[in-house]
C-alpha cells in the first residue's frame, strides 16, 4: 500500500485518538472537543492503542517516510503513558497495607528481622546490664560533656522540668523528632545496600548509645525520670529501628546471597519490599514522635499510667505486627 | 519504543535546579515561619523533612516522572521498560539517594552513571527505573527548508533517517565537511560536492513531507 492511501485511511483515527489524549490532560479541551467527530469513549482506548501500535509497526516494516513514523512514535509513547499510569492512592488500599500488607511482609522477612532484633536489644540490654555492675564503663560510651548533658535532662531534682529535653515545646520537638527520627529509619535502611554492613552499623550504634544513656541514669540513679520519659513511645520507635534495620539486611542480603536470580534481579526485588516497609516504618516513626512529643514530656502523670500505657503500646504494636493480615484473604 | 537515557550531566542539572528551587522554598517560608513562634518551627522542620523526602516522590509519581528540574531539562522518570513510575519505583530510587550521595556530592552515584551504559546511579539499579530525554521537542525544523528532492531508490527508514539526522546537523557542519559526508553517497545523489549537499538536503525535506 502506498503511503498516502495509508495516511488517508487511518488518518481520522489518529486525530480522534490525539484529541483523546489532549482531552484527558485538559478536561476543559475535552468539553470542547466532545462535538468533533470521532472522539471515542475511554473504554475503547485501549483497542485504539493497539491499532496505533499495528500501524506503527506497518509504517516501520513498509519504509513509509520518517515524519509518519515519528508521528505514530509520539502517539505510541503519549498513549503508552496513559496506558500504564500508575494507580492513583486509594483509602482502602492504604488502610489495608498498614493493616494487613505491612505486618505480613515484617514476617516474610522474620530472618532478617530477627537478626535485627537480635543485634539491637543484644547491644541494648548488654550495655545496660553492664553498666550495673561497671558504672565506670560509661566513661568509655561517652565523653564527660554527654554524660554531664544526660545527667542534666534526666535530674530527679528538676521535678517541674519538662521530661527528657533540653528546652523547646511539645511541638517544636515534635516537627524535630519527625525530622530527625525518620530520616535516620530511611538512612537505615538505605544503608544496607553495602552488604548490610551500614544496617549493622546503625542497629549497634543505636543499641550501645541507647544503652548506654539507660544504663548510666539508672546506675547513678536518675531511672526514674529517664524511665518514666521513654517508656511511652519506646515501642513503636525502638520496633521501627529494628524493622528498619531488617528492611536494610534484606537489602544487603541480595548482594550478599542473591540465590537462584541475578544481582540485578534480587535487588530490584528486594527494593519492592525495601519501599513498603519503609512506608510502615514512616507511620510507626510519626506515631512515635507524636507520642514522645505530647505524651512522653508530661512530668505529673503518675509512674502507673506512664508505664501500663507503654506496656500496653507494646502488647498492641506486637499484636499488630505478629497477628495483622493473617487469615485474610489477599485483597484484588 | 525508544528511550534515550539521560547522562550525568542534564540529570545534575536538573538537581541543581530542584535543590535551588527547594532553597528558595526553606528561605521564603523560614521567613513566615518565624512569626509563629513554636509551632512555625515545628512547621519548618516538617517542611525541611518533606522537601527532603517527600517532594521527589510526589513530583515524580504525581507530575510524569518529572521534577520542575527534570520539566525544565526535558528529561523524565520511567521505569526499564517504559512505562510510567510508581509508588514503589519512586520510594525507592528516593531512599537510595542516601547511598548514591556518599561519600560527597553523589560520589556513588556519579561512579555508577559513568560506569551504566545507561547512566543509572544505584537507586535506578535497585528501583528499575531510568531517566529519559522527552522526545525531541521541536521536532525536525532544525532541518533546513530547502525544496523537496525525490529520493530515485525508495529508501528503508534507518536511511531515512540517518539523512534526516545529516540535514538536521548540517548547520553545524562545515561546507567542507558536508560535502566530504555526501559523496559518500554518490550512487543515489549521482551527483559530487556541493550538488549533492542541496540534493541530500532536498530528499531529507520530502522524507520530511514538505513540499
Amino acid at each position: 500500500m502506498k503511503q498516502d492511501l495509508f495516511q488517508a485511511r487511518h488518518e481520522p483515527e489518529w486525530k480522534a485518538f490525539e484529541s483523546w489524549l489532549v482531552g484527558r490532560a485538559r478536561p476543559s479541551a475535552k468539553r470542547r472537543a466532545l462535538d468533533a467527530d470521532g472522539l471515542f469513549s475511554d473504554l475503547d482506548f485501549p483497542a485504539a492503542y493497539r491499532r496505533i501500535c499495528q500501524h506503527l509497526a506497518l509504517a516501520q516494516r513498509r519504509g513509509y517516510s520518517v515524519l509518519l513514523i515519528d508521528r505514530l512514535q509520539d502517539l505510541v509513547h503519549r498513549g503508552h503513558i496513559v496506558l500504564y499510569r500508575p494507580q492513583p492512592p486509594s483509602w482502602h488500599a492504604a488502610v489495608h497495607f498498614f493493616a494487613a500488607d505491612f505486618p505480613r511482609l515484617v514476617r516474610q522477612h522474620w530472618r532478617a528481622m530477627g537478626i535485627a532484633a537480635l543485634l539491637f536489644f543484644g547491644s541494648f540490654i548488654g550495655v545496660i546490664v553492664a553498666l550495673q555492675f561497671r558504672p565506670e564503663l560509661a566513661h568509655s560510651l561517652f565523653d564527660a560533656a554527654d554524660l554531664a548533658r544526660f545527667e542534666a535532662m534526666y535530674d530527679p531534682s528538676n521535678a517541674d522540668a519538662k521530661l527528657g529535653r533540653e528546652s523547646g515545646s511539645d511541638v517544636k520537638m515534635f516537627g524535630f523528632y519527625i525530622l530527625n527520627n525518620v530520616s535516620i529509619g530511611f538512612r537505615t535502611i538505605a544503608a544496607g545496600f553495602f552488604a548490610c554492613i551500614g544496617s549493622v552499623y546503625v542497629l549497634l550504634f543505636n543499641g550501645l548509645f541507647l544503652g548506654g544513656v539507660a544504663g548510666h541514669l539508672t546506675a547513678i540513679g536518675y531511672g526514674g525520670p529517664f524511665w518514666r520519659f521513654v517508656a511511652g513511645h519506646s515501642a513503636p520507635e525502638l520496633l521501627a529501628i529494628v524493622i528498619s534495620g531488617g528492611a536494610g539486611l534484606q537489602l544487603g542480603m541480595a548482594l550478599i546471597a542473591p540465590g537462584r536470580r541475578s544481582r540485578a534481579r534480587a535487588f530490584v526485588e528486594a527494593g519492592i519490599d525495601m519501599a513498603k516497609l519503609a512506608l510502615g516504618i514512616f507511620a510507626m516513626l510519626v506515631f512515635a514522635a507524636f507520642v514522645e512529643a505530647f505524651w512522653s514530656s508530661i512530668g505529673w502523670m503518675p509512674d502507673v499510667v506512664k508505664f501500663s500505657v507503654g506496656g500496653l503500646l507494646w502488647v498492641l504494636i506486637l499484636l499488630w505486627l505478629w497477628r495483622g493480615g493473617r487469615g485474610a484473604l489477599h485483597a484484588p | 519504543m525508544r528511550l534515550r537515557a539521560a547522562g550525568v550531566l542534564p540529570r545534575a542539572a536538573a538537581w541543581a535546579i530542584d535543590f535551588v528551587l527547594r532553597m528558595a522554598v526553606i528561605w521564603v517560608f523560614s521567613i513566615l515561619l518565624v512569626l509563629l513562634g513554636d509551632l512555625g518551627l515545628a512547621l519548618y522542620l516538617i517542611l525541611l523533612f518533606a522537601l527532603f523526602w517527600l517532594y521527589p516522590v510526589l513530583f515524580e509519581v504525581l507530575n510524569d516522572g518529572q521534577t520542575p528540574g527534570k520539566r525544565a531539562l526535558g528529561l523524565r522518570v520511567v521505569n526499564a521498560n517504559g512505562t510510567p513510575v510508581g509508588w514503589v519505583p519512586s520510594i525507592v530510587r528516593n531512599l537510595m539517594r542516601t547511598v548514591d550521595m556518599l561519600p560527597l556530592f553523589y560520589g556513588f552515584g556519579l561512579v555508577a552513571g559513568l560506569i551504566d551504559r545507561n547512566s543509572r546511579r544505584f537507586g535506578d539499579m535497585v528501583a528499575d527505573t531510568l531517566v529519559v530525554h522527552l522526545d525531541n521537542p521541536h521536532g525536525h525544523s532544525s532541518a533546513p527548508d530547502v525544496p523537496a528532492v525525490q529520493s530515485p531508490l525508495s529508501l528503508p527508514a534507518a536511511d531515512q533517517g540517518a539523512i534526516v539526522a545529516f540535514a538536521e546537523r548540517a548547520r553545524q557542519l562545515t561546507p567542507e565537511r558536508q560535502q566530504e559526508l555526501a559523496n559518500l553517497l554518490q550512487p543515489l545523489t549521482q551527483a559530487r560536492g556541493a550538488v549533492a549537499v542541496q540534493r541530500l538536503l532536498g530528499m531529507a525535506s520530502s522524507f520530511l513531507g514538505r513540499q
